[in-house]
């Protein structure tokens, strides 16, 4: 069931990023709201829930986008390693630290497609407006990430919580 | 036998390695989605679809009922344009006449009468960058990969991936587009490739030939994809460097990118264009 949900919003969230967003000039430079979602599930979901999920997502936006096929998959499984691997070290859910993840988050995937556009065009110019639109989403991830990852965290806590009740009530019962 | 930290140590490298792998095997394989690009596109661009519609729905509502005053400015405005466009049309009708008569003489083939189908646009692409947007045509409507992609104002770009109902078109301001070319005046030919900032390059041009800012470049045939003549852009920016056999030239597409809402397929794929004489 769980499973269902999470597709379902990693599939609005797609559609909100290609279809909505794009007539919405404030939000041009927004950062990947999916690598928003991979930072969630690496800081909050047991490994065994979000893995599968990852992938599904990654061949997802691979086939949507115009770059080699692996490049999100690439790029979303760096993002989730080094969210766990912070994770270690660093108290869930601490408000001072969730703007530092989220622009890591942000760098890590704008390194790694910076990297692969060099592989693939090696006369490739980085214009100063390809620098700027990096900043200005480390600057939204900064500003909004904590903001929805605490949104997430929180309805998916009420969800736990409404289902432990259906659940109970129903054991009740019987 | 191994500690922790050095199983993650060697963890990592592999997992380098093999993303390095990975990226550089596909990047020579471009546009390859191992049979899943259908599946995602058919997953994805029937709710772009409607999100798309209901969008255009609420805007056009805007648009139509509550900015009529504008609208009112702006009809009197189109009128005397209209009038200005009618005059010029009726030129271009003799232009066009007497250049039929010509290409019939001259045994030329005609470039122009293509099969088109409209398309909307549906979504874009979910990375800043890559250029492409999903079209709500696919292969029923006789959309397949490789076919060109125009607007009446020029070329648009390229299908790369086409499911059922849905394609996904890679734009000419890709950087990894790449269109032979002509410039209108001087014939000079090149290679266009698309730049991450919206501009064009327009490679191996000769230094010898004498581009001016302004000159329209228009697709050369030549690359079997692109039918003869249609505009890309016009000449921005012309450098001469000191040393070397080419210059360097920018070009600005005429099409923007950022409000394109519908384009035509091109389903004719046009035979190889004879080379233009320098």
């Amino acid at each position: 069931m769980i499973y269902f949900i999470y597709i379902a919003i990693c599939l609005g969230m797609v559609i909100l990023q290609t279809s909505v967003m794009t007539y919405l000039p404030m939000f041009d430079r927004f950062y990947d709201l999916i690598a928003l979602f991979v930072i969630y599930l690496g800081l909050f979901r047991p490994v065994r829930e979000s893995v599968l999920l990852i992938v599904f997502v990654s061949v997802v936006m691979d086939t949507l986008s115009g770059g080699p096929f692996g490049l999100y998959l690439t790029t979303y499984g760096w993002i989730y390693v080094g969210v766990v691997w912070m994770g270690r070290f660093m108290r869930v859910g601490n408000w001072l630290l969730l703007p530092a993840v989220m622009a890591a988050g942000v760098v890590i995937q704008n390194m790694i497609f910076i990297v692969t556009v060099t592989m693939l065009i090696p006369d490739a110019q980085m214009p100063t407006k390809v620098l700027r639109s990096v900043t200005t989403q480390v600057l939204w991830a900064v500003v909004t990430g904590p903001l929805l990852l605490t949104l997430f965290s929180y309805a998916h806590q009420r969800w736990d919580q409404w289902k432990a009740d259906l659940f109970g009530e129903r054991n009740g019962l019987i | 036998m191994f500690s922790k930290r050095m199983m993650a140590i060697v963890g990592v490298i592999v997992l380098i390695a093999v993303s390095v792998i990975i990226l550089s095997i596909n990047s020579k394989r471009r546009y390859t989605s191992y049979g899943m690009g259908g599946v995602a596109l058919t997953l994805v661009a029937p709710f772009q679809e409607i999100v798309t519609d209901v969008i255009r729905f609420s805007r056009d509502i805007w648009q139509h009922y509550f900015m009529l005053v504008t609208t009112s400015q702006e009809n009197v405005h189109l009128r005397r344009e209209l009038r200005q466009a009618r005059e010029h049309k009726h030129r271009q009708d003799e232009i066009e006449l007497s250049n039929a008569r010509m290409r019939s003489l001259l045994g030329f083939r005609e470039t122009t009468a293509q099969r088109l189908v409209a398309a909307e646009v549906i979504g874009k692409d979910p990375s800043p960058w890559f250029k492409t947007i999903v079209i709500d045509k696919g292969l029923q409507d006789g959309v397949a990969k490789g076919l060109p992609v125009v607007m009446p104002e020029g070329v648009v770009g390229l299908v790369t991936n086409a499911a059922h109902h849905y394609a996904t078109v890679l734009l000419l301001i890709d950087q990894n587009s790449a269109i032979d070319a002509l410039a209108q005046d001087t014939r000079a030919r090149g290679i266009i490739e698309g730049e991450p900032a919206g501009h064009c390059r327009f490679k191996y041009v000769l230094r010898k030939y004498d581009i001016k800012i302004g000159e329209i470049a228009i697709a050369s045939g030549l690359d079997g994809v692109f039918p003869k003549g249609f505009r890309i852009g016009y000449v921005s920016e012309v450098v001469k460097p000191n040393a070397g056999i080419f210059q360097e030239v920018t070009v600005t597409p005429y099409i923007d990118f950022e409000k394109l809402e519908e384009v035509f397929v091109v389903l004719d794929r046009p035979l190889r264009a004879p080379a233009d004489k320098p």
